[in-house]
């Protein structure tokens, strides 16, 4: 692919432009620039400029597999493939992209590395914690970014097959029951960190003070998010440590 | 804290909000990393390690899904870091209670700050539609710089809102807390802790997920014991 690197640095940018109206749409189109220079005519000739004006329209997915679209996209305009069949491409990319990453980043791999992280700080690991939650999330997110690029550029129209890849279908399978255990057993680990030299009665306080809280973000959670509510909670512990008679 | 010290932590604290959404969402924006970088600010990094890691409990409910308005935890968790670091001696509950509830209301405001952004890019895009169906390329990068701008100026008065506020409010109930202290703690663990566990829950929905969860939450008593000992 020309300008690989190119590519995939700006790759990272992706959502700086990130609006209402086309969503990555701009930032599609600046990752994929660098390539379409090779259109001829070069930058600035009429395919490259058509080329371009595609490439920054509507376009919404994971950002990490972003270069799967990103990649393929690029390789049919410089394969010289129909106008409407690479909009059909990055269109059709859309959702299974956004859904595949979502699945795999967001409610898996993320949550598997911020509970690792917190498990390994109660454990001592100290500033190693974050060390590790850095390098075990963004060995993935590497890794999975230049696939992306690259297993795009290598199919261009028939890019649909990498989706079904035997590598992520096998960590569909693993990542989330990774997720459950180890979110799992950091709740009672933080709990015990966080108690650490507390009374008896202060843990059981607490202990039925953690099922309150998570009852009541299951009845108000269409109302309020678990922010909003956890801001109230400790407001109005607050204010009650303030007013304490 | 020295005014070195705040500006050191009000630019980690941009670097951390632009890592959000904008570039490179490598994850440092994370509290438990954007806490430790806050710290590292002052010299102390294991007090902003240490809130960070609790203020992760209540970044698991955080999904940063799509197009959906979520949480920003980054430059809080580097506000409040920072001001933790900056009590290296030690911080009472109450304190700590003031800090972590800046962190969450900073993270919640941070939602909306982004939400404001992605507005203001719209009306550019919606400006340079012209341009941008011709193909100009200086307009496209023209709409990322503004764009990355954007959200740099956010994540900067956001850490910087949530610094001035943090020691505000920490120091307020810091004096004057009338209660028992424990009531901050048995507060806390209750937010932070209830708030994860939901989340886990939702994470592991329904069917042979929920014993997965089940069975991590049982490794977890067991290791938790073995740390009670």
């Amino acid at each position: 692919m020309p300008g690989f690197g190119r590519v995939l640095a700006r790759l990272f940018t992706i959502q700086a432009a990130w609006n209402y109206e086309r969503m990555q749409g701009v930032g599609f189109g600046h990752a994929a620039e660098p390539a379409l220079r090779s259109l001829d005519g070069g930058a600035g000739g009429e395919r490259y400029k058509a080329a371009l004006a595609r490439q920054t329209r509507f376009f919404n997915a994971h950002p990490y597999f972003a270069g799967l679209a990103v990649g393929a996209s690029v390789r049919a305009e410089l394969d010289g493939e129909q106008p409407e069949r690479i909009e059909r491409l990055r269109e059709a990319l859309c959702g299974p992209l956004g859904s595949i990453g979502d699945r795999l980043f967001w409610a898996s791999w993320l949550p598997t590395c911020a509970a690792a992280a917190v498990v390994a700080f109660v454990f001592g690991a100290r500033i190693w914690a974050a060390v590790l939650f850095l390098a075990l999330y963004n060995a993935a997110h590497l890794v999975c970014r230049v696939w992306a690029l690259r297993a795009g550029w290598e199919r261009g129209l028939q890019v649909a097959g990498a989706l079904s890849s035997p590598a992520l279908r096998w960590m569909g399978r693993v990542a989330a029951p990774l997720a459950s255990v180890l979110v799992g057993a950091a709740l009672p680990l933080a709990f015990v960190w966080q108690l650490r030299g507390a009374a008896g009665g202060a843990r059981l306080a607490a202990a039925l003070g953690v099922v309150v809280m998570a009852v009541l973000l299951r009845v108000a959670r269409a109302r309020a998010g678990g922010v909003v509510l956890a801001a109230v909670v400790l407001a109005v512990t607050g204010i009650t440590g303030w007013l304490w008679w | 804290m020295t005014l070195l010290q705040v500006a050191i932590a009000v630019a980690a604290g941009t670097f951390v909000g632009l890592d959000l959404a904008s570039v490179p969402q490598a994850m440092f924006s994370r509290p438990i990393v954007a806490g430790l970088i806050g710290a590292l600010a002052t010299g102390h990094p294991l007090p902003g390690l240490a809130i960070g890691a609790i203020l992760e409990l209540f970044a698991m409910d955080t999904l940063p899904v799509g197009a959906s308005r979520n949480p920003d935890w980054g430059p809080g968790s580097v506000a409040v870091g920072a001001l933790a670091g900056a009590h290296a001696e030690g911080i009472l509950a109450s304190g700590l209670l003031g800090l972590v509830l800046v962190a969450v209301v900073a993270a919640w405001a941070g939602g909306w700050m982004s939400h404001a952004v992605r507005r203001a890019n719209t009306d550019a895009v919606s400006a340079t539609r012209a341009a941008l169906e011709a193909g100009d390329a200086a307009a496209v990068r023209a709409l990322q710089r503004e764009g990355l701008l954007r959200d740099a100026t956010r994540s900067f008065a956001l850490t910087a809102l949530a610094l001035g506020l943090g020691d505000i409010v920490s120091g307020f109930f810091a004096r004057s807390w009338a209660g028992p202290q424990t009531l901050a703690q048995v507060a806390l663990v209750a937010t932070s802790v209830g708030v994860a566990l939901f989340a886990g829950v939702q994470l592991a929905g329904a069917g042979r997920q929920r014993l997965w969860f089940a069975g991590g939450i049982g490794a977890g008593v067991l290791a938790a014991a073995a740390l009670l000992r």
